[in-house]
């Protein structure tokens, strides 16, 4: 069992949730949702090597020499930042709304799109006119490497870490047969991109071992209400549904586990716990049928209501068994779900993700083409070899790798150009998240700060809780509360005197 | 502002049409052309080198 260096969590009959109940959203049902993708680059075409780290560092040029810095807040409060080994990475601004952090999302691929073919322009000057930047949004390279796109839901800290991991993670495992991005190997195809890299199940430690789900210590909140739970073992999507969708259904699911420690009563989801998670999230991945085959072990068959038989379920079982316990935790407290998901609608989350579980079951893939990442790929591959019997694995991974490039992909344009995928958020929509934050969190105050700045010339910092102005003056001001987007008088300081410098006199 | 979930998917009622025989296999046939037409274009603008296309893609770093 991985060592879990978590600071402690408050029992539900001790201080935790008495204090925390003077707060509405310690009895609510309000989440903070964040993405945090960890973009790949690569350059075909030039006219001799090109190292992908330096394009990486010149996509950034325009970004480095406005921040003097590598790691930046834009005005719409979210992070751009480069990795020192070369992963260009957006992270979401702090949203309420799945379809919030979906825009914000993908105003990050609008961003790396920009910067890359702003690149591209100076990269051709020195490299040739057919160079070409890829910037992939995945997490596989041709080379074995495996990168990130990882979810944060803040979590009220009254629900032990062990909770998660029994109650959670085996829901994580079971909901990529629609969350799934899907990965053409060698071995044959994948329902996940990230299975065949993933170690420990839930662990504190991040950096080399490469566990499922952890929590942070520092949940960039109150530290007594909160923990943040970072979730690993997602892919990247492109797919809009699946961004939404797993950010959603994985916020039903918490609700239920949160107001289960909360009321200490049970959730209903003791018994999912699985014997094996990674072999189980193996199986997963090769279950072509999207969930009705795989065998996964439970950890205890009776406590999940099982007798005799032995012991294991299909990932399509478990998401059933979710849903069921969530369609009883939304009879009783539909109306406060509903409260805490501003924009999309719970009882529709809820609809579509019974959907979708259906279509799975009934083995009816092809109505899943317009919304499953993994789904609307596979059908592509295997169209092409019904085509072309001998087209080489080369085209197929080349395919997979095209469908995942937010610079100059082809594969998902065309079918997005085509109408073969849902939408949810048109372009109007993602060009307003790019210039503005959402405005029911602190990311409204970062975001107008950030604004405010540039349009000053002063030079300035932030980070998840904190900006701060180091010219014209030295001031500064703390964002504790995720969820609060109303200035504090430092806050208001700081903008007043960053309107002295803009005007050159008192702010009218 | 990010369209509601309810706009952006069929009603329940559009869904219960669908259901019906005939609509399905016209859409069925629709899927077919829509994936041909797909591929189509993905051919010819798919770079020709797949193999070096794939090999350039090497990522350091990371989780």
């Amino acid at each position: 069992m991985p060592q879990l260096r978590d600071s402690g969590t408050h029992p539900t009959g001790g201080a935790g949730p008495e204090c925390a109940a003077q707060s509405d959203k310690a009895h609510g049902f309000d989440r903070i949702f964040g993405i945090e993708t960890e973009y790949g680059v690569s350059v075909t075409g030039a006219d001799r090597p090109c190292d992908a780290g330096q394009v990486a560092m010149t996509m950034f040029r325009p970004v480095v020499s406005r921040a003097r810095s590598t790691n930046t807040y834009l005005p719409n409060g979210s992070r751009l930042y480069l990795d020192v080994g070369s992963h260009p990475e957006y992270a979401t601004a702090e949203a309420r709304d799945p379809l919030d952090a979906l825009a914000q999302d993908l105003a990050g691929e609008a961003v790396m799109r920009r910067l890359a073919l702003q690149a591209q322009e100076r990269l051709r000057a020195a490299y040739g006119g057919r160079a070409t930047i890829h910037v992939y949004k995945n997490n596989a390279d041709s080379a074995g490497h495996s990168f990130g796109c990882h979810e944060n839901y803040l979590v009220r800290r009254y629900v032990p870490l062990e909770t998660i991991e029994r109650e959670l993670l085996p829901f994580l495992i079971t909901r990529q047969p629609f969350t799934g991005a899907g990965r053409v190997t060698p071995d044959g195809f994948r329902v996940t991109q990230r299975a065949d890299f993933l170690d420990e199940a839930v662990s504190s430690a991040t950096t080399r071992a490469r566990p499922m789900v952890n929590t942070r210590d520092e949940p960039h909140a109150d530290p007594d209400s909160y923990r943040r739970l970072h979730v690993i073992i997602g892919d990247s999507n492109r797919s809009q549904f699946a961004t939404a969708m797993k950010l959603a259904t994985t916020h039903l699911v918490l609700c239920a586990i949160e107001h289960a420690a909360r009321s200490g009563e049970p959730s209903g989801l003791e018994g999912c716990a699985l014997a094996d998670p990674n072999a189980a999230n193996r199986a997963v991945s090769r279950d072509l049928t999207g969930g009705r085959e795989a065998r996964l072990r439970l950890a205890d068959p009776q406590a999940f209501g099982m007798h005799g038989g032995g012991g294991a379920v299909t990932p399509l079982e478990l998401q059933y068994r979710y849903l069921s316990v969530v369609d009883a935790f939304l009879d009783r407290h539909g109306d406060r779900v509903a409260a805490s998901m501003p924009v999309g609608r719970s009882r529709r989350v809820r609809d579509l993700w019974a959907r979708v579980l259906d279509d799975l079951s009934a083995g009816r893939l092809d109505r899943l083409a317009d919304r499953v990442d993994w789904v609307a790929k596979k059908r592509l591959v295997d169209a092409l070899r019904a085509r072309r019997p001998d087209v080489p694995l080369a085209r197929l991974e080349q395919i997979d790798m095209d469908y995942h490039d937010v610079a100059n992909g082809t594969v998902y344009e065309t079918l997005v150009r085509r109408g073969a995928m849902l939408r949810l958020v048109d372009a109007r929509g993602v060009e307003e998240s790019l210039g503005a934050p959402p405005r029911d969190t602190r990311a409204a105050l970062r975001g107008l700060f950030v604004r405010t700045a540039e349009a000053a010339g002063a030079r300035y910092s932030c980070d998840w809780t904190h900006v701060a102005l180091t010219t014209p003056v030295r001031r500064e001001a703390a964002m504790i509360d995720p969820f609060d987007a109303e200035p504090t008088p430092e806050f208001a300081a700081l903008l007043d005197a960053l309107c002295r410098t803009a005007d050159g006199g008192p702010a009218s | 502002m990010p369209q509601e979930f309810a706009q952006a998917f069929p009603s329940q009622q559009d869904e219960a049409q669908e259901e019906s025989a005939v609509v399905a296999n016209a859409a069925a046939d629709e899927q077919i052309d829509l994936l041909d037409a797909v591929l189509d274009d993905i051919e010819t603008t798919l770079e020709a080198n797949a193999q070096e296309y794939v090999s350039s893609f090497v990522q350091k770093g990371g989780e």
